[in-house]
């Protein structure tokens, strides 16, 4: 204790001098690349502010080169979509000439998967958007990248939705570059089969699968998924189309219910749906009934 | 606090000065060493220990610019520092002019610490760096500090004149 209060209480300054002096001498002490060593970490230690400072700023200057070429970007994309536009309307006016009805646009519900069934073969998922938000059974629903499925049950803020991999679920598509028609079947996982093919078929492995707007469940030109294979049948007179699907179908987290479109718009779609199918069931019941009276 | 921070601040700024500008003003071979003019009027008003602490940092910010004779201006500086610290103020007149004479002496007893410690000792050539350069570089500094100081003193009175506006 004598010592400490000698060297800080009576002599401070020289011991502070001396320590001074001892931890220099014992720098100057160290070999060279221990110097150095030294140097370069406690300079990197002390200009670290002035490096984050050049890095924001450097980070600014490429941020502003980025905004710069996507400004150039918007402004040919405007004319891209100005000129697309025009194009479309002519389309629309020769269509109208023509008698074909006005192209249109989809619009787009998002909504929440809620839950989720744990059946194996019906696979399908309930979605926080119902009858209060305008959903109506029968529309398409979509994922981030292609068809998902359809609405069949709606409840006033919840609707259950009937996915591509439920086995009672058939889909009619076309192969998007040689237009050959099918059937997409549901085999295992993501993978699917596109039946109905002919051999002589134009199909080739890579090619897309869009939906047709054949029996108007679902409207034309989704993208439903990727032929990955292509092999004949045993009866030779098909060919066996795999399909991989576009949306991973057992990760839905978020999909998307097509609301507008041209006939779905007004609803008129799902109407006629519905209405063919009660004809059906009123048909088969008359059937039944009549075929009980013989 | 905000004081310590200008303090660093202002150090930073001398340290870029003295490692980018300073080699542009040499006159015959001399360059003024601005770390120890600052080192001159940050301490000579304080206490020894303050000194001390101040010049061993700016000497070891210095020594971090040539990392081969890492604490050799710490060692000189932290030396220097507590001189003027301690004899600076107590024993010299508050004239601008041994001010400038503290920082000449100031300089050469650098000087003469970190020749020896750069070339282990050797008095022969010690002497011959020191007629070479540093008497000149001394020189340099102590009238490149007399102006300095001269402005530090100015200013505060314009300061004061204009009621504390600029």
């Amino acid at each position: 204790m004598q010592i400490f209060s000698f060297l800080f209480d009576r002599h401070l300054e020289k011991t502070v001098l001396a320590a001074a002096i001892a931890l220099s001498i014992f720098m100057l002490t160290r070999t060279e690349d221990s110097r150095i060593a030294s140097a370069r970490a406690i300079s990197s230690f002390l200009l670290y502010p002035v490096n984050m400072a050049g890095d924001y700023f450097s980070s600014v200057d490429e941020l502003t080169a980025e905004n710069d070429s996507l400004r150039v970007l918007v402004v040919s994309l405007s004319l891209e979509n100005e000129r697309l536009t025009q194009f479309r309307d002519e389309r629309n006016r020769l269509r109208e000439l023509l008698g074909f009805r006005n192209d249109f646009f989809f619009e787009f519900m998002p909504c929440d998967v809620i839950a989720r069934s744990s059946s194996t073969f019906h696979h399908s998922i309930t979605v926080d958007r119902g009858s209060e938000s305008g959903v109506l059974p029968g529309m398409p629903v979509v994922g981030y990248r292609g068809l998902a499925g359809k609405v069949t049950q709606v409840f006033p803020s919840s609707s259950r939705i009937l996915l591509l991999n439920n086995k009672s679920m058939s889909v009619s598509c076309l192969v998007k570059r040689s237009r050959v028609v099918g059937v997409l079947a549901w085999e295992r996982g993501n993978l699917f089969s596109l039946d109905y093919v002919g051999k002589e078929e134009d199909v080739l492995p890579g090619d897309t699968l869009v939906t047709s707007g054949l029996g108007r469940v679902f409207p034309e030109g989704f993208p439903v998924g990727t032929v990955f294979q292509v092999a004949e049948e045993k009866t030779e007179l098909s060919r066996r189309v795999g399909i991989v699907c576009m949306t991973d179908l057992n990760k839905l987290e978020e999909v998307f219910i097509v609301t507008g479109g041209r006939d779905w718009e007004s609803g008129e779609g799902w109407r006629e749906l519905e209405k063919d199918s009660t004809n059906k069931e009123t048909q088969k019941a008359e059937k039944e009934g009549g075929g009980d009276g013989q | 606090m905000t004081y310590v921070l200008r303090i660093i601040l202002v150090s930073f700024l001398v340290f870029i000065l003295q490692v980018t500008l300073v080699h542009n003003v040499t006159v015959a071979g001399a360059s003024p060493d601005l770390i120890m003019v600052l080192l001159v009027v940050l301490v000579i008003d304080r206490r020894p220990i303050t000194g001390i602490i101040v010049g061993f940092l700016l000497g070891f910010l210095q020594d971090l610019g040539n990392a081969s004779f890492l604490g050799m201006n710490a060692l000189a500086k932290s030396i220097v520092g507590y001189g003027i610290a301690k004899y600076g103020r107590d024993y010299l007149p508050d004239n601008i002019l041994f001010r400038g004479l503290l920082v000449f002496a100031a300089c050469l007893i650098n000087d003469i610490i970190t020749l020896n410690v750069a070339i282990s000792f050797d008095p022969a050539e010690v002497i011959v760096a020191f007629f070479r350069y540093s008497i000149l570089s001394a020189a340099y500094t102590a009238l490149l500090a007399v102006l300095i100081m001269q402005i530090i003193d100015i200013i505060p009175r314009r300061m004061v004149r204009s009621g504390g506006r600029y």
